[in-house]
């Protein structure tokens, strides 16, 4: 059976007109398993990270757990750094969601820590219309790496997309279950 | 084919080439390809950045075809050309609108004046066009001349449009070119519709200090009969005016105004109100408070006789672009139209003005004393909620501004108006989700429970900038001590609260940067007060000087600014701008720390608007809506090539430094834009004094925002004098951890000389005769 696609998103702004959706990841060991085997994967944080809350937590301390399983490394967008300074944590970018996805298009581009162009890019916390769009450029324009939208809301341009979930506590285990199973 | 000797002399004619007010410069009245190389050179360093709405091709019977990646459609169009295409298609939009607009103003103001009558924008404004003077060659002296002017663009739209059609243009480099000239024709059009209903209308020129009136839905005095005008093009709002002093009833009567016409007929007549931006229509039509809407153009509610039907407002539509379907009533007897108005309830088209005001008044004095304007109370609102269990959140999935309308309309079923107020500071106004409520609840109309009934104070519209203004900080500017001046336009598709504009042109005028507004943005700015009850316009001084605030007026006065930027080339650097739109816009890239900022962008126009502000060197920021319009212009960054000449050695210099950085970007946060809009002020032009006052505000608003220094800071300093002595010692450990290296300071650096381009390099030093 074909894997399930994502072409309409929780939010109708975001609704596909196209004819290559992301593929639906419903399983967090699959999420971990796609994250895994990345070579030299980036996280993307906008600010609705700092702002919204996955149970007691906030998404960015979930997300911020994704990206120390791996050494991921995070490009904290808008006002994102506030927070990790608050944290005692660095960003290794700094970039704003446009000027990133500017990079992440260029094959040449040596990546956020100069050890060569991402193969894999984690979203998270970007305001989800204005993700969409970077995710757009990303699926015409960069064929050189694939895109994973760690969002509830779901985006039908990136590779890879958690499904649309609509129950606050679905999304914590998903989040759960992901930081467990990358161990 | 347009050129040759035909048009040069045709050209000459137009602009009367014999009127020796300065030399004729190499580009008079430029057709499509003719600031093609200056297009090109932006280009190059300001790469086109696309984010596809839509993957399709749907506009010719080829397709549809899929355009996804590296596929091509049947007539060859990749992804990039058909999204810079789409571009031009809406940045033409934008340029018809406005061009459009213009026309019909100045034909309006020929018949009334005649042709003859004088531009005459009083003793501080001597420049009187510098868009037209620049990009035609002709210094206007009358309408007609304004008409020239507008004909120019009529006939270059002609051009750009066709090169739209299936099997014409295909590179989307040459796409984005075309859109820049789209842009600046734009902006010939705007500054010719202001420049006419100034003189026409006897709108404020020449004075700095125009009237506060009175913004927000609760300033709007309902015990009076009502007429609410919409859209952009005034003279029919203004026909009210008159016809209100004519038959002294100006103050029995309220004229109130939404979107840009409610700008004008405040400088045509103070005790006009303003309701308040275009976000704000439809929550206002639906509350029936209005006894006659009068529509006129652009930016109006297309289903406008729906919402009047429902509240019982009679209906006039005034403009040719607008006509809803309604009967063209313009040459029955007034007395007839009333009758259909007031007594069969229907909804008329009336184009001419006159007419149309008396229509207007007499139907609203007569239907306000049988209308009930009662709003909804918060236990009318309570049961029309009823329904809601704030569970299937259908309503926030439609929102395109990414609401939680569910959880407001389930607190005010169980009473709780309060979230239904803050959502309404937030609404674009759109309805899509009464449309997909399931229950069919009028989520808008619950909204009357929870709105503050708000009334706040708004500077009108002052028009140009003065020359004496110009000559005051043309030099701070260019040397950067002024740290920038910065355009907030456009519309309200705000993505959080409307009042963020406050905010940011609160925390750049405190940094002495020269703010200035217009259209929506202008009117969403009075929407804040402070501690002590006063907006921006009561606190700051409207001068066009730094710390200070300045309401220029609707979308067309967006011009004046543009039109600031090139005085200061002009007048204060005594260059000329007779035909020489080259010199000018390198001027201004170069020397003038000038930014747009439109944070709630929504309209075609707004995108003209931005991308002729481009083609000038104006770099724009755009809130997060922006980026649906699927094009910026992007920079590599450190990483660009930044080389430039220096005009007083010839000689190409590798600045290593990238300002400004960007020429479109869109930003997510109110924070973020704030930051980017003071680095897109950086020029290479600033002085050490002046670069270090820019880096103080950069570096103060990244500690307030990220708390730390900018990770970029490094690509700003030049050498250790353009360092803030507050942050020195920080700023110096922090340079010297990052392995940063002194960059050459230019004097007059220019990008002429970088390209193929007709304009010598000395001409960037060469000085007007002083006069």
């Amino acid at each position: 059976m074909a894997a399930e696609v994502l072409t309409t998103p929780y939010y109708r702004v975001n609704v596909l007109t196209g004819t290559r959706a992301a593929r639906v990841v419903d399983d967090p060991a699959e999420a971990a398993k796609i994250i895994a085997g990345a070579k030299n994967p980036l996280y993307v944080l906008g600010p609705d990270a700092v702002r919204l809350s996955a149970g007691d937590k906030l998404l960015i301390d979930y997300a911020l757990d994704i990206a120390a399983s791996r050494d991921i490394p995070i490009c904290a967008t808008a006002h994102v750094k506030r927070k990790l300074v608050e944290y005692g944590k660095k960003a290794d970018s700094t970039y704003d969601i446009i000027e990133i996805v500017h990079f992440l298009k260029m094959p040449e581009w040596k990546g956020v820590r100069g050890q060569g162009q991402h193969d894999l890019v984690l979203f998270s916390g970007v305001r989800c219309d204005l993700a969409e769009r970077g995710l757009s450029t990303l699926k015409h324009f960069a064929p050189h790496l694939r895109t994973f939208a760690i969002c509830r809301r779901g985006h039908p341009n990136a590779d890879y997309t958690v499904p649309v979930t609509a129950r606050g506590d679905r999304w914590i285990e998903y989040l759960q279950g992901l930081v467990a199973a990358l161990g | 084919m347009t050129g040759g000797k035909l048009k040069d002399e045709s050209v000459r004619t137009i602009i009367r080439a014999e009127d020796d007010w300065e030399p004729i410069g190499p580009t008079p009245m430029p057709s499509v390809t003719d600031l093609r190389n200056w297009d090109l050179r932006l280009l190059d360093t300001y790469e086109p950045f696309y984010a596809p709405f839509c993957d399709l091709c749907c506009l010719c019977t080829y397709g549809k075809c899929d355009l996804t990646a590296d596929r091509k459609g049947a007539c060859g169009l990749n992804m990039a050309s058909q999204q810079a295409r789409m571009i031009l298609l809406k940045c033409l939009m934008g340029t018809a609108a406005h061009g459009a607009h213009a026309r019909h103003m100045i034909d309006f103001l020929i018949e009334k004046h005649g042709p003859e009558h004088p531009i005459d924008l009083g003793g501080q404004v001597n420049v009187e066009s510098p868009i037209i003077r620049t990009v035609l060659g002709l210094k206007p002296r009358t309408l007609a001349d304004l008409r020239k002017a507008v004909e120019y663009v009529e006939g270059e739209v002609i051009h750009l449009l066709s090169a739209t059609h299936t099997g014409q243009e295909g590179d989307h480099r040459d796409f984005e070119s075309k859109a820049f000239h789209a842009g600046m024709i734009d902006h010939v059009a705007l500054e010719a519709a202001d420049i006419a209903q100034i003189v026409g209308f006897g709108y404020p020129t020449s004075v700095a200090d125009t009237p506060l009136v009175e913004i927000g839905w609760g300033a709007i005095d309902k015990t009076k009969p009502v007429i609410v005008v919409i859209g952009h093009n005034a003279i029919t709002s203004n026909a009210i005016v008159d016809y209100l002093k004519e038959k002294g009833l100006y103050d029995q009567v309220e004229v109130a105004g939404i979107c840009c016409t409610a700008l004008d007929v405040t400088r045509y007549a103070s005790f006009a109100k303003v309701v308040g931006p275009l976000s704000q229509q439809r929550f206002f039509l639906k509350t029936g408070i209005a006894d006659v809407i009068v529509t006129d153009e652009q930016c109006v509610l297309t289903d406008i006789p729906e919402l009047a039907k429902q509240t019982g407002s009679a209906l006039i539509a005034c403009s040719d672009k607008i006509c809803y379907g309604l009967p063209n009533c313009s040459e029955e007897e007034t007395e007839a139209v009333l009758a259909r108005v007031l007594e069969q309830g229907e909804g008329v088209l009336l184009l001419e003005p006159k007419k149309a005001a008396e229509v207007a008044v007499k139907a609203a004095l007569a239907l306000a004393p049988r209308r009930d304007k009662s709003l909804l109370t918060a236990e009318e609102a309570a049961k029309l909620a009823a329904k809601c269990r704030g569970a299937c959140e259908m309503c926030n999935q439609v929102c395109p501004n990414l609401l939680t309308v569910s959880a407001a309309v389930n607190a005010m079923r169980q009473g709780d108006a309060g979230p239904i107020g803050a959502l309404f500071l937030r609404c674009i106004g759109c309805g899509a989700c009464e449309q997909a409520c399931p229950h069919h609840i009028p989520v808008q109309r619950l909204m009357q429970a929870g709105a503050v009934q708000e009334k706040y104070k708004l500077r009108s519209g002052r028009g140009p900038i003065h020359d004496v203004e110009i000559r005051k900080v043309g030099s701070p500017i260019v040397l950067g001590t002024i740290p920038g001046v910065v355009l907030f336009a456009g519309c309200s598709n705000f993505p959080e609260d409307i009042d963020d504009v406050a905010w940011l042109a609160e925390e750049l005028a405190r940094r002495k940067y020269i703010v200035t507004l217009s259209g929506c943005s202008a009117m969403a700015a009075a929407m804040h007060k402070d501690a002590e009850g006063k907006t921006i316009y009561e606190k700051y001084t409207p001068e066009f000087d730094a710390g200070c605030i300045v309401n220029v007026g609707s979308c067309v006065a967006n011009a004046h600014v543009v039109g600031a930027a090139i005085k200061i080339a002009n007048i204060f650097a005594c260059l000329p701008n007779r035909a020489n739109f080259e010199l000018m816009a390198d001027y201004i890239l170069n020397r003038v720390g000038a930014c747009g900022v439109v944070w709630g962008p929504y309209s075609q126009k707004a995108l003209t608007i931005g991308t002729g502000a481009v083609r000038w060197g104006i770099p724009v920021v755009l809130g997060p809506h922006g980026s649906k319009y699927s094009r910026l212009f992007m920079s590599k960054k450190e990483h660009g090539d930044w080389r430039v000449m220096d005009g007083r050695t010839q000689q190409l210099v590798d600045t290593a430094e990238p300002t400004p950085e960007h020429m479109m970007i869109a930003v997510e946060s109110k924070e973020r834009a704030l930051m980017t809009i003071i680095k897109q002020c950086f020029r290479r032009n600033d002085t050490p004094p002046g670069r270090a006052i820019k880096l103080n505000s950069y570096i103060s608003v990244a500690k307030q925002v990220l708390n730390s220094l900018p990770d970029d800071l490094q690509n700003f300093v030049r050498t250790e004098r353009d360092i803030p002595i507050v942050y020195k010692r920080e700023v110096l450990a922090y340079l010297k951890e990052v392995g940063w290296q002194p960059k050459p300071t230019l004097s007059l650096p220019t990008v002429i000389g970088t390209y193929q381009t007709r304009v010598p390099i000395e001409a960037t030093i060469k000085e007007l005769p002083k006069k």
